[in-house]
């Protein structure tokens, strides 16, 4: 058990408040009898509001104070997690002995590609503070934009949220790594809801980001658009279902990207499964030479910003597709060690009740040969162009997403609104299928994020500019 | 935690709610054919709701010895709150026994490697290609509701999931069938082995790939897919969206909206539902109830809060974590057994789809009745069975609309999927898009 002593003697219990975290963790890691250990620790404070049609539903404060350690023994891993810094050299020991148990039974084992260990202090550092802005403050703004929306006429109830949350989190591990990291996050959504004659339509604006309060000032028009978006919909027809050319969004070909293709590039899909590495074997063609995508956790102050992964990893930006070509993917130290490649600086884990796995920061489509959106629809004869996302969902090869709002195109020009537009794709054939990519690349963030294996919401960014892609399935009447 | 924090809290507040909990859990995953995961947790936290000058603040920590703060900070809140216009629950006692299983508590990470292994050489033995994916859980947790209302009851729960799949991924083919189930005592491997050697054979039989025009279909959905296409009613009798006027069911009380043959109940006492618990999370005893009957929509689902804001009884269906507020939600969501087998179902969808899974329907808009996504797992049915896979397909259903009229017939047997015992259901023309 870790005590610390006080001047009376008293023992009282650990906190990284009168603990000196760096030796603690770095002496436990390095003792652990096992080949890799490492402690996560993370002190979180969050102030969250909601605000539901003319009521306030929730306003709340919360700490989050855990950790976990991970263990590798004999190529088998041990992770246990816990809420209290005592007995942490016990958890140490049970990840050991759960991970010793299993490398008796399993023949499995992982490597860790090896990485320079770092140092290093990461400090806050935002241009607007959201904990300097008191709770009146952020209720008299997110409250105005919530009744703005309930003003508007045809908007039935709303739902208005917020979030920020500060982390400081220590990590440690047996190659030598220290990171002392600070974080802020945030976020927020608005959501007008429309209601007539039984049927019910939405209309929705977010926002989100890592280091500036003042990205949620100014709002007006996004929330207007978003309640005209609602109400608007009443009015549209469901979209007859079929096969068209649709032109998407920065937004939404941004949650395209993410869905179709970034989830396919996380390491672990790959690095056990020998068909799979040959599907996607470096150097394969994937689309057209006009088309580029990368993940990056470079962009300071998007939710996708990550200086060091989750196994103390510097970021970079990782090229996936460079004219058509694939030529890279996401990985943990795990997945790299597996598949003989370098580690990526993209091993996540959401909190520390997970432990890290192949996850994207911010993945973009790049800038493209085809110009405006209107040279992108100007020979569209029918199709579709989809505005904004409620959300995506991928199992590899297949892909389905909503659009938040949507239009017909006829003949070059967009025509009327339609509603429950659901798009949906092969992720192969999709990216073939790709054939006008725009000049507006565009990254906006959410208040949402990604889930996978059961970790959500992890804050990514996504972006592209409009895109043009044919002969996609839309599910409608 | 003092035993005498009810007393300190009389100090902070008007009136207050605490929360706590505390878990254990231990997992094993597969991935891959590969042992990928061993997790151990101990996972802990409080909350309080604490009212002052009548509204309510909320507060939380992970930390159960921070109770104090937690309640000094749900009392700064509470200015800021929401109207405290109900009552926090008052004492009462369950009269209603649920069993506890000591097995979930014993858990060891051999005997979950073990079966994992097992898992993995059934799926084998039927299709050598296949990769094996599958993960184990057990967990045990002790929750407490105490209120100034007088209620102070504690919960004992255990639980344990598995879910296997077999999975191929080869060039233009990506094939992924699983198989899982939650329960409230320990399952035994001999089911999961079973499950495990059904997700290969089903497997086996999508692997192939069958053309499929589009056209409007008799498809049989699954319980899996069922488990979407309940989501709508589900959403629409909540009490939140009954209290926000977002519902269309807001003045439908009694009224006949859908086919005789549908009924739902919410059970919170079925020994093997995973949604069993005595008291909801604001601590009110929970009750068996209709939902809808023979067609008749007779009840939402109800907090303390949206209850009395609809000036309805509450339904002891509050659900939350530690770290947030309770919202409305059903225990377990029991859908009535119809009168044909499953034999008889397929038989009577010659022509069309059995829909098993389905892709990305959480972004449907479930208020205006809508499900809608990409067919991840669908077969096409020719003399009775199932012929390979459609691919490239997707499907977009009114189930306000098909409930009512579309029902063809509904099947005697019935699964667990996550908290919804469900059957089979037949459902006539329905539009399926395809490229």
């Amino acid at each position: 058990m870790v005590k610390t002593a006080t001047p009376t003697n008293k023992t009282v219990t650990p906190t990284s408040a009168n603990v000196d975290m760096k030796s603690l963790m770095s002496d436990l890691v390095r003792r652990s009898g096992a080949d890799y250990c490492e402690i996560r620790i993370e002190d979180s404070r969050e102030q969250s509001l909601v605000f539901m049609g003319k009521n306030l539903e929730n306003v709340q404060e919360s700490h989050m104070y855990g950790g976990n350690v991970r263990v590798l023994v004999n190529g088998c891993w041990g992770f246990v997690t816990f809420n209290s810094l005592e007995d942490l050299g016990k958890r140490v020991k049970e990840a050991v002995n759960n991970a010793k148990a299993a490398s008796k039974l399993s023949n499995d084992r992982s490597v860790l590609a090896g990485v320079t260990p770092v140092t290093d202090v990461v400090k806050l550092n935002l241009k607007e503070d959201p904990r300097t802005i008191s709770l009146e403050q952020k209720l008299a703004l997110f409250g105005g934009y919530n009744e703005r929306l309930l003003s508007t006429k045809g908007v039935t109830s709303t739902s208005t949220r917020y979030f920020d949350k500060y982390t400081r989190l220590y990590y440690a591990n047996s190659d030598g790594t220290w990171l002392d990291r600070e974080y802020m996050d945030s976020g927020m959504g608005a959501y007008a809801i429309a209601t007539r004659d039984g049927l019910t339509c939405r209309g929705s604006t977010t926002q989100g980001g890592r280091n500036d309060f003042g990205i949620y000032r100014g709002m007006e028009k996004d929330i207007d658009e978003a309640a005209k978006s609602a109400v608007e919909s009443l009015d549209a027809q469901v979209v007859k279902g079929g096969n068209y050319t649709v032109v998407c969004d920065p937004n939404l070909a941004g949650v395209f990207v993410h869905e179709a293709f970034g989830h396919l590039s996380e390491g672990d899909n790959v690095a056990d499964d020998p068909r799979m590495q040959e599907i996607l074997k470096l150097g394969r063609g994937f689309g057209q030479k006009y088309l580029n995508i990368w993940d990056t956790g470079l962009d300071v102050g998007l939710r996708g910003y990550l200086p060091y992964d989750d196994e103390g990893v510097p970021t970079q930006r990782t090229d996936l597709i460079r004219e058509g070509t694939l030529v890279g993917r996401l990985h943990s130290r795990e997945t790299a060690g597996r598949m003989k490649e370098k580690p990526t600086g993209n091993a996540r884990a959401l909190t520390y009740r997970f432990p890290p796995i192949p996850r994207m920061r911010n993945t973009v489509i790049g800038n493209g040969p085809h110009g405006s959106f209107n040279d992108l629809i100007k020979d569209v004869k029918l199709g579709i162009y989809a505005i904004d996302s409620m959300g995506g969902q991928t199992n590899g090869e297949l892909f389905t997403f909503t659009a938040g709002k949507a239009f017909m195109i006829r003949d070059g020009k967009v025509a009327e609104r339609v509603r429950d537009v659901t798009v949906g794709g092969n992720v192969f054939d999709t990216l073939k299928n790709i054939t006008g990519v725009g000049s507006d690349l565009c990254v906006r963030d959410g208040a949402g994020g990604c889930g996978k294996a059961g970790q959500m919401p992890l804050p990514v960014s996504h972006g592209s500019p409009h895109i043009r892609i044919d002969n996609v399935v839309i599910g409608g009447r | 935690m003092p035993e005498n924090f009810t007393e300190r809290l009389k100090t902070f507040a008007d009136a207050f709610e605490m929360y706590k909990s505390e878990s254990r859990s231990l997992s094993v995953a597969f991935e891959n054919d590969r042992l990928t995961e061993i997790r151990q947790g101990e996972s802990s936290g409080v909350s309080v709701r604490a009212v002052k000058s009548g509204k309510i603040g909320f507060s939380y920590s992970s930390k159960v010895d921070e109770i104090e703060d937690v309640a000094k900070s749900a009392a700064r809140m509470a200015p800021f709150g929401k109207p405290y216009n109900f009552e926090f629950a008052g004492k009462q006692a369950s009269k209603e026994k649920l069993a506890y299983d000591e097995g979930c508590e014993n858990l060891n990470v051999e005997q979950l490697v073990e079966l994992g292994n097992k898992v993995k050489d059934a799926i084998k033995a039927i299709d050598k290609d296949a990769m094996a994916e599958c993960s184990f859980s057990g967990s045990t947790s002790r929750t407490r509701v105490a209120t100034s209302g007088g209620q102070d009851c504690e919960e004992r729960g255990s639980g344990f999931g598995y879910m296997v799949g077999a999975k191929v991924c080869e060039e233009g083919n990506f094939v992924q069938t699983y198989r899982y189930r939650n329960d409230n005592k320990r399952i035994d491997d001999k089911e999961i082995i079973e499950a495990a050697r059904i997700a290969a054979q089903d497997l086996v039989i999508a692997r192939n790939v069958s053309p499929f025009a589009e056209g409007k279909y008799r498809v049989l959905f699954s319980p899996s897919a069922v488990s979407d296409l309940m989501l709508p009613v589900g959403t629409s009798v909540n009490g939140l969206n009954i209290e926000k006027k977002t519902s269309r069911f807001v003045n439908s009380l009694g009224e006949k909206l859908f086919d005789d043959r549908f009924s739902v109940t919410d059970d919170p006492f079925l020994p093997d539902g995973p949604g069993s618990s005595l008291y909801d999370g604001e601590g009110v005893c929970t009750r068996r109830r209709a939902v809808v009957e023979k067609g008749v929509l007779k009840g939402f689902t109800h907090s303390l809060s949206t209850a009395k804001a609809c000036g309805h009884e509450a339904t002891g269906n509050a659900a939350r974590g530690v770290s947030s507020i309770p919202q409305p939600s059903m225990h377990n969501i029991v859908v009535a057994a119809g009168d044909k087998s499953q034999a008889d179902l397929l038989k009577l969808a010659e022509g069309g789809l059995l829909v098993d899974q389905m892709l990305g329907t959480f972004t449907s808009n479930f208020l205006a009745g809508q499900v809608s996504g990409n067919i991840s797992l669908g077969f096409p049915i020719k003399d009775g069975k199932r012929t390979g896979r459609v691919k490239n397909c997707a499907l977009n259903v009114n189930m306000f609309e098909m409930l009512k009229a579309g029902i063809v017939a509904i099947s005697r047997e019935r699964e667990w999927q996550g908290n919804m015992l469900l059957p089979w259901i037949l459902l006539e023309g329905v539009g399926i898009s395809a490229r």
